[in-house]
């Protein structure tokens, strides 16, 4: 069972995110352990199950990116971000762009930076944050909904942009995470997604 | 998450961490990236264009340290081989030498995928050239 058969939903992105809560507490009070103290073992660990099932496909659904990185794994038949069938590939250009700003950081961090280096580098964060939040409403809004419209031959096309715009996400997110290192403004605990 | 021996020596010692002119006589460019965690690759070989042998190789990574060691250890055993040595080496190779668990497998793909790439980019550069050269002396 995936996690939108749990909630009983179609594989589409577009989901109400209120009336999703109200069937997650309707259903959480349903397998809730507390309930089923009186039945037999093994129907008290259906309920176990079905309740960690139910955690799963919850904090799966309930945030938009998190559903689309889902149901990109799910339509790859995958259980992990490793493995990827096909690679999704981020513009060249955005590479050399990426490795052009970490050359640059990392030149910047080894000569101290200065004030005007500091209002650089605070500049250059403000401005690749911004598209970073472009790409994300870009995922969540027009490329979900291109997702949820379309036909059988269409949807490979439409994962691929998917696919395309989550790898654009992941670099701007990680040299906005490496600037925000270098400035000392990493979020109190905000955890990377990398560098382990 | 731990790492293991050679990973922190290749880590902490990176080998040949730099740089060539892209356009240099003999030089292959390759950068990719991992679009899982957003690290970035440049590899580079430079070929002796009369005997096809790479005869040094540079890299630079902003990733994790898998990644930096899998780069890393990639230069040091392109030094050396021939192009057509060097298009085997495979990424399970860097997985077994650098014992790295499942979860860094990427960390060598990455690697093997910046070899190729730099391969790639040195055949389309100097192959032509390489040849004729060759065949004029």
């Amino acid at each position: 069972m995936d996690h939108f058969e749990v909630f009983g939903l179609p594989r589409r992105l577009a989901i109400d995110t209120a009336e999703l809560q109200r069937r997650f507490y309707e259903l959480s009070r349903r397998y809730h352990p507390d309930f089923h103290q009186a039945a037999p073992p093994e129907e008290q660990a259906r309920a176990l199950e079905a309740s960690a099932r139910l955690n799963a496909a919850y904090r799966a659904l309930r945030d938009p990116i998190a559903r689309v990185e889902y149901l990109v794994r799910l339509e790859e038949g995958r259980d992990t971000k490793e493995g990827a069938t096909v690679k999704p590939k981020a513009p060249p250009e955005l590479l050399e762009e990426m490795f052009e700003i970490q050359e640059a950081l990392a030149e910047a961090k080894a000569g101290g930076l200065d004030e005007a280096g500091r209002a650089a580098l605070v500049a250059q964060r403000d401005r690749l944050a911004t598209r970073l939040r472009d790409e994300e409403a870009r995922l969540v809004g027009p490329l979900s909904e291109q997702w949820d419209a379309s036909r059988p031959a269409e949807r490979q096309r439409a994962l691929a942009t998917i696919k395309e715009s989550l790898a654009i996400r992941a670099y701007l997110r990680t040299v906005v995470d490496d600037l925000n290192d270098a400035l000392g403004e990493s979020q109190e605990g905000y955890v990377t997604n990398r560098r382990h | 998450m731990a790492y293991s021996e050679k990973v922190v020596d290749h880590y902490n010692n990176p080998r040949n961490v730099g740089s060539f002119a892209k356009d240099a006589p003999g030089v292959g460019t390759g950068l990719v990236g991992a679009p899982e965690c957003g690290d970035v690759m440049k590899l580079q070989i430079k070929v002796n264009l009369q005997t096809g042998v790479i005869e040094d190789a540079k890299f630079k990574t902003f990733g994790c340290g898998s990644a930096i060691a899998s780069s890393s250890l990639a230069t040091e055993w392109l030094k050396g081989k021939t192009v057509d040595e060097a298009g085997k080496i495979k990424n399970t190779d860097i997985v077994n030498e650098l014992k790295l668990p499942p979860v860094k497998i990427h960390c060598s793909v990455l690697a093997e995928d910046a070899i190729k790439a730099a391969l790639a980019d040195y055949k389309t550069k100097w192959i032509k050239e390489g040849a004729a050269a060759a065949s004029s002396t």
